[in-house]
């Protein structure tokens, strides 16, 4: 079962995430060079690449971790590659971590209710209770994820799959338009994988949530996604629905040698 | 055996009724020393109980000025490690110029209260009474700190400590250099005040209020936002913390009272120059007194400052010249050996977690229902 | 004095400041690339080297740049000895650890000295003092000495880094530990003996400092603070990026206080800090791209 488009996602109109020409450079080496990528609205878009080639360092130039040597980043058509982390969060963008990152003092509970700053929480919204409304949603959300039972356990003891979840629990908690997934199931037993399987493609047909996923996992990939952007080297080596990146002649030497 | 000992311990000193108990004989402890001064005065015929207390008092001196004093002291101490545990242990970020703010405060309130030797200083900003000069002494160094922070608080970590350093030394220059300000080699002097007991007073109340600011503002949403900020902050901006405005803001509320401290210290000292108001060994008791209590808990810097208040006083004071060296060795065995501090050996959880668990006994029930605030695991 | 002569005696007078900043900071610098440890206790050991330097000066009448061959090698036994007994418990720990600690050791150095020597300003007299003059430009000879000293000692830290194979080692070391290890070098021994170095090389500088202007026990937040500036321009453990640093450091501390009339040598501290600030806040993604990048040893 994949997303709703063709192979181009030409359908749904102004893509909602774009690059174009990104580039990232450390020291003298690209990290990523001159690369073009979109996604649409609604869809589930995959990031492969040999290890090295600069998945997560487009991440990081996506959330403005880092920032960019070259190019540009549209997000719901406005330029991101100046904005701050937050600001960019703030407009609907969430991602995850390769290494999954919780607030390991703090529980599960709060770690998501510190992860709903979507629209802007001031300052002196802060100093008072938290809406119980958002204390609902956090717990749903959890819920929906099947850490119910973990809601008051301090995060730095979850399991990894757990923190995994988590992650993408608190990804979602701002109710994002995006969400960016680093290797969201490497590390994790098959039955957990399955359940973020579940969860992602009931979240996309569900509440039309768009995905972008950095995968190794290709089962994965091929049950989800249906487009695929392959990089190698820090550029763009191929395009196209899961099948056609398997069968491509150089995605194949990329990954194997020649 | 030990850890029933710990319970026990925890179980009373951070009892509400124990805590209200002890401010309580706190804020009548000044009523002995008025009683001292009223036997003074007082004629021979009286009734034997008037004379045996009063004879007990004038001999015994339980509490005297000296007494107060000390006690003062102490509170100043714990205000200041607590004000210094917001940024340092809330926020992660280990400030070791703190000082700075004391001193600026100092000065801004002694000038305010028309200590300038300055023939042009201004006459509406001279002649404060005292309250609205520590005030303005609190407002001086928080614009202080907005300014500098804006700049140091991008700097990761052991940058950031050393560019307050910096800052702290930079200014004792700065202000020394600038003697219209400072008063040069003379100082500022101080209207003069010798009233023990309205000191004792000022600084019990602030100590009160500052704590419970710091323990209040460690249950709201932006308490836990400081903590996620220490432990991941580019984590916590991604996910749409403003980072800059929360460490800003935390950095200036430090400031501030610590600007207020200054200055009412400033006033009962009567008089400053840059070397005591700029003093490098104030950071280090702060810095020293919250490891040692545990740093990034609300009642760390009460306990630290309390312990090494009454190491000085108690055990040091016969060694007073070897006491600084003391302490830095003590820095140094805390760092290495127990970082967690007393509140280490007391919770079984890590320093700043939710939040209730460090103070047992606080909750209110909306703790257990799942607000930021959390529950403790129980 | 005419306005260039001034300049010229300005621009003199900064420039042999720069090489006692440069060995000053040198031990700072390599011990941070080498080891990743910020030491806070830095000018406190300076201090100690001057404090040294003092007693052979005043209590046993040795002149002080002679001090040198027993200061160097003292300092080095003591840069040792910490090394074994306590900077080794910190070296892979995160740097608020370090700071901490040696912030902790100078406090307690500090006040022993106090104890000791009490807080009195002191000062060494060196025989080669006294100027040279050019017209209005005057040459002194003291600290003309320490510059040739400075040079001299630079020299041979930069040979023993580069041609010695204990040189190699500390390189080795800073770059990669694990791989270091794996080739058989003894990373405990490189530190140590890197450690006794770079001490010897700050005493040496607090022997310097001794004849030029009043040591006190806490004088040594301010050079702490001054080695920091200076490494945030020239990098870790490179050294004519020391020499090029310290003496752009003198340059601005003295144009300062030559053409700023209404400061004093007060404003030195506050002119190394600002150039500090400037310097972290213009990259404040950490120090030539990272905290432990030691960049090379050259």
């Amino acid at each position: 079962m994949t997303g709703q488009t063709t192979a181009s996602g030409q359908e749904n109109g102004r893509p909602l995430l774009q690059g174009i020409g990104v580039t990232k450079l450390y020291g003298g080496l690209a990290a990523l060079n001159r690369v073009d990528f979109d996604v649409y609205p609604g869809e589930i878009v995959g990031l492969i690449g040999p290890n090295g080639s600069g998945k997560t360092t487009l991440f990081d130039c996506l959330s403005r971790v880092q920032d960019l040597d070259g190019g540009q980043v549209f997000f719901k058509g406005e330029e991101i590659s100046k904005k701050k982390p937050y600001q960019v969060a703030h407009m609907g963008l969430s991602r995850t971590f390769q290494v999954f990152r919780v607030y390991r003092k703090l529980t599960a509970l709060e770690n998501m209710l510190l992860s709903r700053q979507w629209r802007e929480v001031t300052l002196i919204e802060k100093l008072t209770p938290t809406p119980p409304k958002a204390v609902e949603r956090a717990r749903h959300l959890l819920e929906f994820l099947t850490l119910t039972h973990l809601v008051d356990e301090q995060a730095g003891n979850l399991s990894g799959g757990q923190q995994r979840l988590l992650e993408i629990g608190m990804a979602l908690m701002p109710d994002p338009d995006i969400i960016l997934l680093d290797e969201a199931a490497s590390g994790i037993n098959p039955v957990l994988i399955n359940t973020i399987t579940d969860r992602i493609r009931q979240l996309s047909r569900e509440q039309g949530k768009t995905f972008l996923l950095i995968e190794h996992n290709m089962e994965f990939i091929g049950d989800l996604c249906s487009r695929v952007f392959v990089l190698n080297f820090g550029e763009k080596l191929a395009e196209g629905t899961p099948e056609e990146v398997v069968e491509n002649e150089d995605v194949i030497a990329a990954y194997f040698g020649t | 055996m030990v850890n029933k000992i710990i319970a026990a311990v925890q179980s009373v000193i951070f009892n509400r009724r124990f805590l209200i108990g002890v401010i309580i004989l706190l804020l009548l402890m000044p009523s002995l020393f008025y009683a001292a001064e009223w036997c003074k005065e007082l004629e021979s015929t009286t009734s034997p109980l008037q004379q045996s207390f009063c004879e007990y008092l004038i001999e015994e001196r339980p509490v005297n000025g000296a007494v107060l004093l000390s006690f003062t002291q102490m509170f100043i101490l714990i205000i200041l490690a607590s004000n210094w545990n917001l940024t340092g242990g809330f926020s992660g970020y280990i400030d070791f110029g703190h000082a700075v703010f004391f001193g600026l405060g100092a000065f801004g309130t002694a000038l305010l209260m028309g200590s300038s030797r300055w023939e042009e200083w201004p006459a509406f900003l001279s002649g404060w009474n005292f309250w609205t000069a520590m005030a303005g002494g609190g407002v001086v160094a928080a614009v202080f700190a907005i300014l500098i922070g804006a700049a140091t608080l991008r700097l990761k970590g052991p940058y950031f400590s050393i560019a307050m350093l910096g800052t702290l030394v930079a200014m004792r220059e700065f202000v020394r250099v600038n003697s219209n300000i400072s008063g040069g080699g003379l100082g500022l002097s101080l209207p003069v005040i010798l009233n023990r007991p309205f000191f004792f007073y000022v600084s019990l109340i602030m100590m009160v209020l500052v704590v419970s600011l710091i323990r209040w503002l460690r249950t709201t949403e932006f308490g836990a936002t400081l903590i996620a900020i220490r432990e991941d902050e580019v984590g916590a901006e991604m996910r749409g913390i403003n980072t800059t405005l929360h460490k800003i803001t935390a950095f200036t509320i430090a400031a501030a009272l610590t600007g207020m401290v200054g200055g009412m210290w400033a006033y009962q000292n009567t008089f400053i120059d840059v070397n005591i108001a700029f003093n490098q060994n104030r950071t280090i008791d702060m810095v020293m007194m919250t490891m040692l209590g545990g740093i990034g808990t609300v009642a760390g810097p009460v306990i630290g400052s309390a312990v090494i208040y009454w190491l000085r006083d108690v055990v040091w004071a016969n060694f007073l010249l070897y006491h600084q060296i003391f302490e830095g060795i003590l820095l140094i065995i805390i760092v290495l050996f127990v970082p967690e501090g007393i509140m280490g050996i007391f919770k079984k959880e890590d320093s700043g977690t939710s939040l209730f668990g460090v103070i047992r006994g606080w909750g209110r029930k909306s703790a257990r229902q799942g607000s930021p605030q959390g529950s403790p695991t129980e | 004095m005419d306005f260039s002569e001034l300049l010229i005696q300005t621009l003199i007078n900064g420039i042999l400041i720069g090489g006692l900043y440069a060995v000053m900071m040198l031990g700072f610098s390599v011990i941070w690339g080498v080891m990743g440890v910020i030491n806070l206790a830095h000018g406190d050991f300076l201090m100690v080297g001057a404090y040294m330097t003092w007693v052979l000066n005043k209590q046993y009448g040795w002149e002080p740049f002679l001090a040198l061959l027993l200061v160097m090698p003292a300092m080095y036994l003591l840069g040792w000895l910490t090394q074994k007994i306590l900077i080794n418990r910190i070296i892979e720990r995160p740097h608020l650890v370090a700071l901490l600690v040696t912030y902790g050791l100078g406090i307690a150095m500090a006040n022993t000295v106090k104890l000791i020597y009490t807080a009195d300003p002191r000062i060494t007299t060196t025989r080669f003092s006294g100027f040279w003059q050019y017209g209005e430009i005057v040459l002194p000879i003291t600290k003309t000495l320490v510059l040739v000293a400075a040079l001299i000692i630079m020299v041979g830290l930069f040979l023993l880094l580069r041609n010695t194979n204990l040189g190699k080692s500390i390189r080795a070391a800073a770059q990669n530990k694990e791989a270091a290890r794996m080739v058989g070098i003894e990373i405990d021994r490189v530190y140590a003996i890197t450690f006794g170095i770079c001490l010897a090389l700050t005493g040496a500088a607090g022997m310097m400092l001794s004849p030029l202007g009043s040591i006190t026990p806490y004088m040594g937040a301010a050079w702490t603070l001054k080695a920091f500036a200076i490494t945030a321009m020239a990098g870790l453990g490179n050294i004519p990026g020391a020499l090029l640093g310290g003496m752009l450091l003198g340059l601005v501390e003295n144009l300062l206080a030559t053409f700023v009339p209404t400061v004093g040598s007060h404003i030195g501290i506050t002119s190394s800090f600002a150039l500090l600030v400037i310097v972290l806040v213009a990259r404040p993604q950490g120090l030539f791209g990272g905290l432990r990048a030691p960049q090379e040893i050259r």
